[in-house]
């Protein structure tokens, strides 16, 4: 009787462990497409909803940071659940490929946009443009007396004055401009300049908002967190404005959010097809006015009144010299910012 | 097993060691895991991460911090629970709950409503203000329970001395409270090394704030994983500390005689500077916030872009925190009880494994299972099972503080009885000890809740593809800037935590009003 009693007080004890392991996870269904998203979740909710009402299939969106995404996927290997990631930088796209762990992106989707925004191994594609910019408080300071270069920022003259973001991907593929440009001396120094006399912020949009709150005179972001900030409230209420460098300097560098289907997806189809919505004609539309970046595709215009794309005069540097994680994160080691 | 022992001490019977078996082996995983990768890196880059400047600087930034939170959370926290428990104090059972209030509101919380309120509170000694009054509850109701169950023979011996009343609160009163207070002050600590959310918000960078970092920038964890070596070296001292205090305890209560009223006493002049100040407490720590969510709600145009959303993340917080809170429990009821009815020294390790691995950030948790899932059971990656086993090792010793002191009152011999008059173990257990520690558990239940309606790190990690929470989003949100979308979340996050802060509140404020 007693060990009888044992036993079902076990039994019992293992079914409670055990319960919690049975929890059914979220069911993938065969036609749900998972989509790793480190892009804002804004434009990505977009597009994801576009698809489903085109296609009838569903997405599951997992949130998070575009580089800490690539590292789970890193870390789940060929067992990632992962269909298609969706990165808000090139670098995380740029470190899977190398890392083979992205399938090849369909001629025809390549195709549809300009060489110059998708990757050469024929990886990833480019899914928006952006470009960097300095937003500055208009009540402190004139445009005019803006230094001409994103390099001078980094001086004492300009000592708590700048905003700036480091864990931001734009941010590092900016040194890595200036590295590629000016060599890696200047890029370190440009880090230690900022580190010593700029000031840090965890966001851009709080880096934006700290200039219009005229907390900070200047702050180095990309130009569509001005427009998130305007939206929220109001264009007629900015006393924060935008100045383009323009004049190839590495401060007018344009980027691009890209995206690739992985290699191990077990809906290979599928994840193509969304890459090919992405950049396809409704997708894009989608994308951009959710978001005020500029769409990859010709053809398509963003409803935001952005300055053009071809008229930011943007420095000479490919996506591949401004993608290399692991050199951004060794400078921002050895400036001390990491 | 020695003569003089109060208590017959057998070792724990089977089914019970089976039971703390399972979480003492998850605390481990996180262990090994810190451990092996920051090995990975070598001699000589364990060095050379240890003895960058950058080390340093963020070594200053989180003794400074943690020092300075915790003894301001003390002196706020023994001076509120004095006077509310002590003091003829005007409104007393009103300020009993209200002090405890802020409890309710996350510390991320109240940073992005201080940090949307003025500049001025992003910095180190913003943080220090803001974290101090988040955190003060946890060092004022320990300490005001304790002050509630202390014999007063004490105090009048002191008295009838002729010791004025501030040598007798130092003279008798503090040091019986001593261990309440080292237990809640360590908490502060602890909580304090695990911060992330607020700290990133504040613009304050320490050991976890710099983990989050590395491993953003990085895309391999070696350097995450040495800096939470450190961190895991510096919250070491203070889980030890913790149970040192426990042990005193216990040799505190047992002398305790027949309850007494307790004399209170009269504040004369000093009664409304006193009253003033604790309004403007309550105000600081749970009206600015408060106000500033309402005012966000307000103005914002961001407001009604989120609220579709709402829905997914209130059911996705309770689908989480209430069965998670459920499990944490039953996972520290058998290490309690092996520990505290049968001692011996696997128990005991098993039973303080937890505040090792306590001061953890969830992040380096939910990597340790991630981990895990990805190489030892695949069919528990991203499933909601794996979330909760990180929120137990992140929570058992809350769960099992909070189980600790019911579990110690109920006698042992009862059950004993019951199990000679035939029931099985099982039985026994659940008709005689555990309405026994119905209070206990109803803490624990109410306490785990809360910690896990505002977990924030581990959740973002390792929850369910699609699963969002309320904290999940108002972080996403408040991350970005979009302070008014942040805001209903961050409502709704505040009332939903109100209940189980009100529940705790009442449970250690009348567990020790036997």
């Amino acid at each position: 009787m007693k060990t009888c009693d044992r036993r079902s007080v076990l039994g019992a004890i293992g079914a409670g462990l055990a319960a919690p392991a049975l929890w059914p996870s979220r069911p993938r269904a065969a036609g749900t497409l998972t989509l790793y998203n480190g892009q804002h979740a804004e434009p990505a909710t977009a597009v994801v909803q576009a698809f489903m009402n085109a296609t009838g299939n569903r997405v599951a969106i997992r949130k998070g940071g575009s580089a800490q995404l690539a590292n789970q996927i890193i870390e789940e290997g060929s067992a990632s659940p992962a269909d298609v990631f969706f990165s808000e930088e090139t670098a995380p796209v740029v470190t899977l490929a190398k890392r083979k762990l992205l399938a090849p992106v369909a001629p025809e989707t390549r195709a549809a946009i300009p060489a110059a925004y998708a990757g050469k191994d024929g990886a990833w594609i480019g899914v928006t443009a952006r470009c960097r910019v300095i937003a500055y408080d208009a009540r402190q300071v004139k445009p005019e007396s803006l230094p001409k270069s994103v390099l001078d920022f980094a001086t004492e003259a300009w000592k708590d004055k700048v905003a700036y973001v480091p864990t931001s991907g734009e941010f590092q593929s900016q040194s890595l401009a200036i590295l590629k440009l000016r060599g890696r001396d200047a890029a370190l120094a440009w880090l230690k300049g900022l580190k010593d006399f700029g000031r840090v912020y965890n966001g851009n949009v709080a880096a934006v908002q700290a200039v219009q709150r005229g907390e900070i005179a200047t702050a180095l972001v990309n130009s569509y967190y001005w427009y998130a900030v305007a939206d929220e409230i109001g264009t007629e209420n900015m006393r924060c404005q935008l100045h383009y460098l323009g004049a190839k300097d590495p401060g007018a560098l344009v980027t691009l959010s890209a995206a690739g289907a992985l290699a191990s997806s077990r809906n290979p189809e599928l994840a193509q097809r969304f890459l090919a919505f992405m950049t396809g004609e409704a997708g894009q539309r989608a994308i951009v006015e959710a978001v005020a970046e500029y769409p990859v595709r010709p053809g398509v215009a963003s409803p935001y009144p952005l300055k053009p794309l071809a008229e930011l005069d943007p420095p000479d540097v490919t996506t591949d010299d401004v993608s290399d994680a692991t050199e951004a994160l060794s400078l921002q080691r050895e400036a001390g910012l990491a | 097993m020695t003569i003089a022992a109060p208590v017959r001490r057998e070792p724990a019977p089977p089914w019970l060691a089976l039971a703390a078996t399972a979480p003492a082996l998850l605390i481990v995983l996180p262990l090994a895991y810190v451990l092996v990768r920051a090995w990975g890196v070598g001699a000589g880059g364990v060095a050379d991460e240890l003895f960058r400047p950058r080390t340093l600087e963020l070594l200053a930034n989180t003794l400074f911090l943690g020092v300075a939170v915790t003894a301001i959370s003390a002196v706020l926290g023994v001076a509120a629970a004095w006077c509310v428990e002590r003091t003829d104090l005007p409104g007393r059972s009103m300020w009993r709950i209200l002090l405890a209030l802020p409890l309710a509101v996350p510390a991320f919380v109240a940073s992005f409503a201080w940090a949307s309120l003025d500049v001025a509170f992003q910095g180190m000694a913003g943080a220090v203000l803001i974290l101090s009054l988040s955190h003060y509850p946890l060092v004022y109701l320990p300490v005001a329970a304790a002050l509630r169950g202390m014999d007063p023979a004490f105090e009048d011996v002191s008295r009838s001395l002729g010791r004025s009343g501030v040598a007798t609160f130092f003279g008798a009163v503090l040091p019986q409270a001593w261990p309440a207070l080292g237990a809640g002050a360590l908490l502060v600590l602890a909580h304090i090394f695990a911060e992330f959310g607020a700290l990133a918000l504040l613009r304050v960078q320490t050991f976890t704030t710099a983990i989050f970092s590395s491993y953003e920038l990085q895309f391999d964890s070696a350097s995450a994983a040495l800096q939470s070596a450190v961190l895991m070296a510096l919250t070491l001292p203070a889980a030890l500390g913790e149970m040192r205090l426990r042990r005193n305890m216990r040799f505190s209560r047992s002398g305790r005689g027949g309850r007494r009223t307790q004399r209170l006493q009269p504040l004369g002049r000093w009664r409304l500077p006193t009253l003033a100040g604790f309004s403007a407490l309550s105000a600081l720590a749970t009206g600015v916030p408060a106000g500033m969510l309402v005012y966000w709600l307000a103005v914002g145009r961001s407001t009604a872009r989120g609220l579709s959303d709402l829905g997914a993340a209130i059911a996705g917080s309770l689908s989480l925190a209430i069965p998670g809170a459920i499990v944490v429990t039953v996972l520290a009821l058998p290490l309690v009880l092996a520990a505290s009815r049968h001692g011996g020294a696997a128990a005991r390790l098993a039973d303080r494994l937890p505040y090792v691995v306590h001061g953890l950030p969830g992040l380096v948790v939910a990597l340790a299972l991630t981990w895990f899932a990805i190489h030892v059971v695949p069919g528990l990656y991203q499933t909601t099972a794996l979330l909760i086993a990180a929120y137990a090792v992140l929570f058992l010793p809350l769960a099992q503080s909070a189980l600790r002191a019911s579990v110690e009152l109920a006698p042992p011999r009862l059950e004993e009885v019951a199990r000679s008059l035939g029931r099985g173990p099982l039985a026994a257990f659940a008709t005689v000890t555990l309405p026994n520690i119905l209070p206990g558990v109803g803490a624990s239940l109410a306490l785990m809740t809360l910690e896990l309606v505002r977990e924030l790190t581990a959740t973002l990690l390792l929850a369910p593809t699609g699963v969002t929470t309320l904290a999940t989003e108002v972080w996403s949100r408040a991350n970005d800037g979009q302070y008014a979308a942040a805001a209903p979340y961050a409502a709704l996050l505040v009332a939903l935590s109100a209940a189980p802060v009100y529940v705790f509140t009442r449970k250690s404020l009348e567990l020790h009003d036997l």
